[in-house]
């Protein structure tokens, strides 16, 4: 322990303000990703071509170009569209239309891992086209997509850090900017790193317990990362 | 946009894409090189290296990249020494993919059948051998895919090296905006070449890819 480390802990109560901002933008970006991708996958599996093909765009050009550009464009293009937009809104929206369309793809996959005899049977149990939906298919498609889900909440957390780049004061942000005031630099990014590491992991694992409680039976997760954010690669479909 | 300007702008970000090709092209070896190495020591490694490779895709998993760029660049330079950014960018891009990279190479390997390396041992070969020789190969239809998938993130990512003041294409077209404006058009133009390199790559991986849940 030196000096340094104590200069540091002045700037304690802002890297707590900065982790509760990076947590409310992943937060807010996640339920934006959730409705974005689930829209996206059901446009991508409707009977009319016009309404799958801008799915599929959507999907593609996310998918294809970096995340980064994609903040650049909603915050500083869409003025030029007369939409004016701060770096906390541009965040959740640029980040939310990213993840959305990753998310797209794991829903599709979801849905389509439904049996189609199950449709057929509810329709001839008269269940009706949504209660199909609803009833049927979401559930087991959330409870098979449910530990991706959980890697893309976690891709999200870690995708705030590009952020600072439009001056949002999110972790990174703040870290750069106490960087250039205290030069610090190793233990400023140190701080930063744990917290990303302390952010990640609780993530996940509120993400186990819920999954344990809201699925019947239990999603089991095995818990194999004790130290990144991803403990819920493979989950067993009991 | 006048004729001009588009002309002015295009030379500008091909020159951009020229070095993010050169970075993903140095960092794809890079990290595909840890990325093994480290896949190997997690299935193989003695002496409890097996963990140090654990802990390491661990860490990395958890972190974002442009920690890692920044720990690098500035870290080094903490340290009274200077690194070339270029340098920084390969390494951060190639430590940061190496950890992903890994999880893919060992999921091919625990995807070759036990019985493959009981008969290698049979027929004489060494442990070594038998991982070079019969299991290796055999990974590559399972690795190929999601590996490729890698590779079209770290492709994207190096935009991120933008941030440590790289100039490549996501720079080329910041310095544009800075000087004229037009984020729209510049961006946009950005966007279509990044689209263009990257578009066949994953078409070929949604073609290739079987486990599309994970």
């Amino acid at each position: 322990m030196n000096y340094e480390w104590l200069t540091l802990w002045g700037y304690v109560p802002e890297f707590l303000k900065a982790g509760w901002l990076t947590l409310q933008v992943t937060l807010l970006a996640f339920v934006l990703s959730l409705v974005l991708g689930l829209l996206a996958a059901l446009a991508s599996l409707s009977p009319m071509a016009a309404i799958r093909f801008v799915a599929r765009a959507y999907v593609e050009v996310i998918r294809n170009t970096p995340v980064l550009l994609q903040i650049f464009i909603v915050f500083f293009g869409l003025p030029s569209a007369g939409i004016a937009l701060d770096a906390y809104w541009a965040g959740v929206i640029a980040l939310g239309l990213n993840v959305g369309a990753y998310l797209s793809e794991v829903f599709r996959a979801g849905i389509q891992s439904v049996p189609r005899g199950q449709l057929e049977a509810a329709g001839i149990l008269g269940l009706e086209r949504g209660q199909i939906f609803t009833e049927i298919v979401l559930p087991q498609a959330a409870r098979a997509v449910y530990p991706a889900i959980v890697n893309y909440l976690i891709q999200l957390l870690l995708g705030t850090s590009l952020l600072s780049a439009i001056a949002l004061p999110e972790l990174t942000g703040t870290a750069t900017v106490i960087n250039s005031r205290t030069l610090l630099y190793v233990q400023t990014f140190s701080v930063v790193l744990v917290a990303y590491l302390v952010l990640s992991n609780v993530l996940s694992w509120i993400a186990g317990q819920l999954g344990a409680r809201m699925f019947h039976p239990p999603l089991v997760v095995r818990p194999r990362a004790r130290f990144g954010g991803l403990a819920l690669r493979r989950a067993n479909r009991a | 946009m006048s004729f001009e300007l588009l002309r002015t702008s295009l030379s500008i970000l091909l020159q951009g894409l020229v070095t993010t090709l050169l970075l993903s092209v140095a960092s794809i070896v890079g990290g595909t090189l840890i990325g093994l190495f480290a896949a190997v020591l997690r299935s193989f490694g003695p002496w409890g290296t097996d963990r140090i490779a654990r802990l390491y895709t661990e860490l990395f998993r958890g972190t974002p990249v442009l920690i890692t760029l920044m720990f690098i660049y500035f870290g080094v330079s903490y340290f009274g020494y200077a690194i070339d950014v270029f340098a920084a960018g390969v390494i951060g891009l190639s430590v940061y993919q190496g950890a992903y990279i890994a999880e893919v190479f060992r999921a091919g390997i625990e995807a070759v059948p036990k019985g493959q390396w009981e008969v290698s041992q049979i027929l004489g070969l060494s442990r070594t051998q038998a991982f070079a020789f019969v299991v290796l190969p055999q990974t590559g239809r399972i690795v190929l895919p999601p590996l490729i998938g890698q590779y079209l993130s770290l492709i994207k990512d190096t935009s991120i090296v933008s941030m440590i003041g790289m100039s490549e294409l996501m720079h080329g077209g910041q310095a544009i905006v800075d000087r004229i404006g037009k984020p729209v058009e510049i961006y946009g133009l950005v966007a279509l070449i990044y689209f263009v390199v990257c578009f066949p790559l994953s078409q070929w991986v949604r073609h290739h890819d079987r486990r599309r849940l994970s």
